[in-house]
């Protein structure tokens, strides 16, 4: 199943299961200049049961994000990846906290999580908090959480084309979300502040 | 003989890098149609006056002036000096995943095209003049589909630098140690390739500290800088004299 949300427009889910050989992909978009949360726990209860998440957040003004993730591993032998891209502006507020938990007998567990961020103002703040909590030892995990801000050499290298600072600013910023991005309907893009 | 009209005229130029003088009062002209190699051991300060040029951040000049067709090339921003046609081929060439060849270049014809009061071009327009000058390049057309020096060869880097020029059709184009990490194949592809964009109205500085390059690229005077001076200025024959010799017995 392939599966776009939008925060605040469409129904979200608070649990997922996803039994033997059961897979999902989803998408979570975090409209821009809107206060959004999340907080969704989503079990693999069953061998071969995969997920690929994603969320991307464009925080542009004032607003808050709030990201709760919390992957149950219940059995071996399942995958989850969890890949979160957004940037802060203004005086946003953005706030992740992600826990893959792995069961002691899901052995063969695969489980990856990232959320990456990209600072564009001394005001805007992101918190994040990935956790792995594992019980189980033939396992493949990881986890990261990256802030940083625009690139300096990126920026040159663009204006040195012709390309002007804001449009440059923007090319960057999509570059960095692309990842995610991709995964979104251009439809969606304007729910972000993208016009394509 | 005739003169053609000075493009490019420096005077005087010294600038400095997070407080320390690189450039010690570099004075260069170059003419329309004319090739210039700027040669010099490593540390003698040539990426400097490359970044000078091109309006690098970080890059402070203290005191000089450089002209460029009769405007003032260190007031304008660095996107202004694309749009007055200057071009520079960096040395690392910076990835940008995501953003395409086509999607980057067209953002750079638009906004130049903007700037010269021309109307954008239209998707077709763009993409005939994509075609036209990957041929002329002989570049294969799946290139301008790749995201921005994403896995790119350095070889590919470098053509994909040539590229962007052939796009942007620069009236001086600074080539900033285009030769480094190429094979004498991929060396003679990109000289080919800067050859066929020369025209009498257009010019190009290549720094080089190697003279290989510029067996295929020939040069029309070869200036050598050492320690943030010009301190020799001559005919392709002191490029040869410095591949035989080095740059050690070379003073002002």
């Amino acid at each position: 199943m392939d599966r776009l949300y939008v925060i605040g427009r469409d129904e979200v889910p608070q649990r997922i299961t996803l039994g033997a050989g059961e897979s999902l992909r989803a998408t979570f978009v975090f409209p821009s200049r809107v206060d959004s949360a999340l907080d969704l726990t989503v079990d693999l209860t069953g061998p071969g049961a995969e997920l690929d998440l994603a969320g991307i957040f464009v925080c542009a003004d004032a607003e808050t994000v709030d990201i709760r993730m919390n992957v149950r591993h219940l059995a071996g032998g399942c995958k989850s990846n969890q890949l979160f891209r957004g940037v802060a502006d203004g005086r946003s507020n953005v706030r992740f906290d992600g826990l893959v938990y792995v069961a002691p007998d899901a052995q063969k567990t695969e489980a990856h999580q990232s959320c990456n961020s990209l600072l564009l103002n001394e005001g805007a703040r992101v918190q994040t908090d990935p956790q792995l909590e594992i019980y189980a030892d033939d396992v493949i995990c990881s986890h990261g959480a990256a802030i940083g801000y625009l690139s300096a050499d990126e920026m040159f290298y663009m204006r040195s084309r012709g390309i002007p600072e804001e449009e440059a600013r923007r090319l960057q910023i999509m570059s960095f979300l692309s990842p995610v991005l991709s995964r979104l309907p251009e439809s969606a893009y304007s729910l972000i502040g993208f016009q394509r | 003989m005739i003169m053609n009209e000075v493009l490019l005229d420096i005077k005087g130029l010294h600038a400095s890098v997070e407080g320390k003088e690189i450039l010690h009062g570099v004075d260069l002209q170059i003419r329309r149609g004319e090739v210039h190699a700027v040669m010099g051991p490593n540390g003698a300060g040539k990426s400097t006056l490359s970044a000078v040029l091109t309006g690098r951040p970080g890059y402070e000049v203290t005191a000089g002036s450089v002209s460029f067709a009769g405007r003032d090339l260190l007031a304008m921003t660095p996107e202004e000096r694309s749009w007055a046609g200057l071009f520079l081929s960096f040395q690392y060439p910076i990835e940008i995943p995501g953003v395409s060849m086509t999607n980057f270049l067209k953002a750079a014809v638009q906004a130049r095209r903007k700037a010269a009061g021309l109307p954008e071009l239209s998707a077709a327009e763009f993409l005939a003049l994509i075609k036209q000058k990957m041929a002329l390049l002989k570049m294969k057309p799946e290139f301008a589909k790749r995201e921005v020096n994403v896995g790119f060869s350095g070889g590919e880097k470098k053509r994909g630098e040539i590229f962007q020029m052939a796009m942007l059709d620069p009236v001086l184009s600074i080539l900033d140690e285009t030769d480094s990490g190429l094979d004498v194949d991929a060396l003679k592809i990109v000289a080919e390739g800067v050859n066929s964009l020369k025209t009498p109205q257009t010019s190009a500085i290549i720094i080089t500290h190697y003279h290989k390059l510029l067996e295929y690229i020939v040069p029309d005077v070869v200036h050598v800088l050492k320690e943030g001076r010009i301190v020799r200025t001559g005919g392709r024959e002191l490029a040869d004299r410095i591949e035989a010799e080095g740059f050690e017995g070379i003073d002002g």
